[in-house]
């Protein structure tokens, strides 16, 4: 983590989001940013809050509600050689760009034998917990891990999301950022104590497929990503009131995955419970489940899964708040084990 | 140590254009206690009704003592924290 | 104008002052719970709330001229347009303070209504109801039904591929469908001219070869002519038509937006510019006078209040009931078993 010299303040993570790409635009004149009310508005959930003011209407570019025209130009903007980040304003939305995600921004690279790259960032504002129903909730983590060919990652903390950023705009490979709404630190959706972070004024990368011990524990271990990480070492102070010493592993990166970290933790504890804010189903909780089951089965004494119900996010207050895994859902899986 | 009188206030000067309220929330702090700031650094956020404004350190030194925390409403004119110049 | 009855008038003025005092009053309901600080997921109503106040004129004067079998898709942004289709609206409104009894049973909020009695349907994502529209179209062709269906979209919308290729549809198979364009001049924080090509969205048509007509002012009775010719010829089988009016947006995108990129002088033209002040001019016109139109307002905002009181009265769901009307057969399809085959055949 950062260090307390003065060279660093504690940041929101759509501040440290930010900052990591005003910096990268500083440098190089070939990164530029596009997507639906990233200028004047500065983002809805504050991704570019201040580029605008700094670099202009050319290289923050407010663009048509036209997803497929636009998230296809950055992959030929990129493929030309440029550095073009482009925004889903909700991760949602993706179903009407899907071919230019799935079939071009993803394949390419693969296609063209190594010959092509596509150096591009694409961002998407993910998550519910706020009531805003099955079109405008979903995280959909599984989805763009399952494709082959993209990157994805999802910053749990301030300084995960500018040292991920750095690395991602400076990877010549096509990556997915994806970022919680919940997490930003915007005022009229109030984030859990944890995302901001100290974070240093420096630029610095996270390389991809470094989880991220988040607690320390014996007892098991608790694989998350995003929100969940808070969720979890919420959890993990309220079990060990009981005795239970939750280990928090925060993935940082989908795609790729750093099992290494997991199994280690997994042979440590020999308890297993995978925290998703995506669906049950053909996605991340099975995915972890499988790959340690891969790697070391006969040190799994158990499993657990935590995640959405197969059904999509409803929009009433007391449904969405049983659908998403809560504080006492991951507690409760965690007890199961003991 | 310098005394208490030689503090200048942080206060939230900018008001949002459109707001009916005099009270605003303080969002986020960015500046811990003991901490060095410069002047015009952004330290805080404040909210009023649906705009977020940062504010602005008014002169540079250290950042003494928060008096209202993350969450905590204030009124406008309030002194939000306290800075002690450099000297 | 010809062929507007005191009658339409009067009803297209009950639906607008209905709209616009709903979305008045929704705002109070929403802001309760969210003040000093503004968080969206806090009060009676939570989540997003995008409000049509000032485009009522588009809604009023194009549903005026449907039936319950026609059907209508509205976007984001859909209580006036629901209002003016006959969406029930005390179940409407329990579906926005996401109640029990709700049009969805609280599942879909105020950006997903519901109504299959009156044939009424919303996506909150930008365009998605124009392919559903050209269906409902395809079915009435398909049937030999004079039904219609009628696409609502913001002018934001109009670049988005599933306008397009619905335009392309309903020409090529000759559709019932009229595509209505709500231009309030903002997608959001982006003005039309930073990413829009053409001032008049009405445009559209000419590539697809169909009308396409722009009412200039948000004038219901301009809006009610001018529908009421794409509507006739939507039923008399003479294919699919593109409308757009301009309307303007007195509130923000949605509650909670702070509008900060948005000119004073805007908001305050908008604020000026009022559909139902020029509404009330053509009623005065037809001899209904002021006290007549304040009884209707009257009628109007009791009929509001009586719908919010009775949404905020009903029960909130039950966590469990997340997990009903997944599928309307059970997983297994319409039936639980297969039946006995013998493939093999052969002697037995």
């Amino acid at each position: 983590m950062a260090d307390e010299s003065g060279e660093t303040r504690d940041l929101t993570m759509s501040r440290a989001m930010v900052s990591a790409i005003a910096h990268e635009m500083r440098e190089n004149d070939e990164v530029f940013y596009m997507g639906e009310d990233v200028a004047d508005y500065g983002g809805i959930f504050d991704s570019t809050e201040g580029l605008r003011e700094e670099f202009g209407y050319d290289r923050v570019m407010d663009v048509p509600i036209s997803e497929t025209a636009y998230l296809g130009a950055a992959v030929g903007a990129a493929q030309e050689g440029m550095r073009p980040i482009a925004e889903l304003m909700f991760v949602d939305f993706f179903g009407v760009a899907m071919d230019q995600i799935y079939n071009q921004m993803a394949k390419n690279t693969y296609m063209s034998g190594g010959n092509v790259s596509v150096p591009m960032v694409l961002t998407a504002a993910v998550g519910g917990t706020y009531n805003d129903a099955a079109q405008h909730s979903q995280t959909l983590y599984g989805t763009f891990a399952h494709i082959p060919g993209l990157k994805v990652v999802v910053p749990s903390t301030a300084y995960e999301a500018k040292g991920l950023m750095h690395n991602a705009i400076r990877d010549d490979d096509p990556v997915l950022y994806m970022f919680h709404k919940r997490l930003m630190g915007i005022g009229w959706l109030p984030a859990p104590d944890g995302p901001k972070t100290p974070v240093p004024e420096t630029d610095y990368t996270i390389p991809f497929g470094s989880a991220d011990v988040k607690r320390d524990g014996d007892d098991v271990t608790v694989v998350t990503l995003g929100l969940h990480v808070h969720r979890a070492l919420s959890a993990a102070e309220d079990l060990a009131d009981d005795g239970i010493d939750a280990e928090v592993v925060d993935l940082r990166s989908l795609v790729p995955l750093d099992t290494d970290t997991i199994v280690e933790s997994v042979e440590k504890t020999g308890n297993l419970v995978v925290v998703d804010e995506d669906y049950r189903s053909y996605g991340v909780t099975g995915e972890i489940v499988a790959s340690v089951a891969d790697e070391a089965l006969a040190a799994l004494d158990s499993v657990e899964r935590v995640a959405v119900p197969d059904v999509p996010i409803p929009y009433s207050r007391p449904m969405e708040n049983e659908v998403v895994p809560d504080v006492e859902d991951i507690a409760a899986a965690v007890r199961r084990t003991q | 140590m310098s005394g208490t009188d030689d503090r200048v206030p942080v206060t939230a000067d900018e008001w949002a254009d459109e707001a009916d309220s005099d009270e605003g929330i303080v969002v986020n702090w960015f500046v811990r206690e003991g901490a060095t700031v410069k002047e015009g650094e952004s330290v805080c956020e404040i909210q009023i009704e649906k705009v977020s404004i940062d504010v602005l350190a008014p002169v540079g030194g250290t950042l003494a003592e928060i008096v209202k925390g993350e969450d905590d409403e204030f009124e406008r004119g309030d002194t939000l924290a306290w800075i002690t110049p450099d000297a | 104008m010809a062929g507007v009855s005191r009658t339409v008038l009067t009803e297209m003025y009950e639906n607008m002052v209905t709209a616009r005092h709903y979305e008045e009053r929704l705002q109070e309901e929403y802001l309760e719970g969210k003040q000093p600080a503004f968080d969206i997921s806090a009060g009676p109503i939570p989540g997003e709330l995008h409000l049509a106040a000032g485009q009522e004129a588009a809604a009023a004067g194009v549903c005026q001229h449907l039936r319950d079998d026609d059907t209508v898709t509205a976007p984001h942004r859909p209580h006036h347009v629901a209002i003016a289709k006959g969406v029930d609206l005390d179940r409407m409104t329990a579906e926005i303070f996401g109640r029990q009894t709700g049009l969805g049973k609280g599942k879909g909020g105020h950006m997903h209504l519901f109504d299959p009695e009156v044939h009424f349907a919303c996506s909150g994502i930008i365009a998605e109801g124009c392919p559903p529209a050209a269906g409902a179209g395809l079915a009435a062709k398909k049937r030999n039904e004079d039904s219609v269906a009628v696409a609502y979209l913001g002018e934001g919308a109009i670049d988005q591929g599933a306008f397009l290729e619905s335009l392309n549809f309903a020409a090529v198979f000759d559709l019932p469908v009229v595509f209505v364009i709500e231009d309030n001049d903002w997608a959001i924080s982006m003005p039309k001219e930073r990413v829009t090509d053409v001032e008049n969205g009405a445009k559209r048509a000419d590539g697809f070869e169909m009308p396409g007509v722009r009412v200039d002012a948000d004038d219901a009775v301009e809006v009610y002519e001018v529908a009421g010719e794409a509507i006739g010829r939507a039923r008399d089988r003479n294919g699919p038509t593109v409308i757009e009016v301009q309307v303007h947006r007195r509130m923000g995108h949605f509650m909670g937006d702070p509008q900060t990129y948005r000119p004073e002088e805007d908001q305050e033209a908008a604020a000026e510019r009022d559909s139902i002040e020029r509404l009330e001019a053509a009623l005065r016109d037809y001899g209904v006078d002021d006290d007549a139109m304040e009884t209707i307002r009257e009628e109007a905002h009791e009929r509001v209040e009586a719908a919010i009181e009775w949404a905020k009265a009903q029960p909130h769901p039950e966590p469990s009931d997340a997990y009903e009307d997944m599928f309307v057969n059970p997983p297994s399809g319409v039936t639980d078993s297969e039946p006995d085959f013998d493939l093999a055949g052969g002697d037995d």
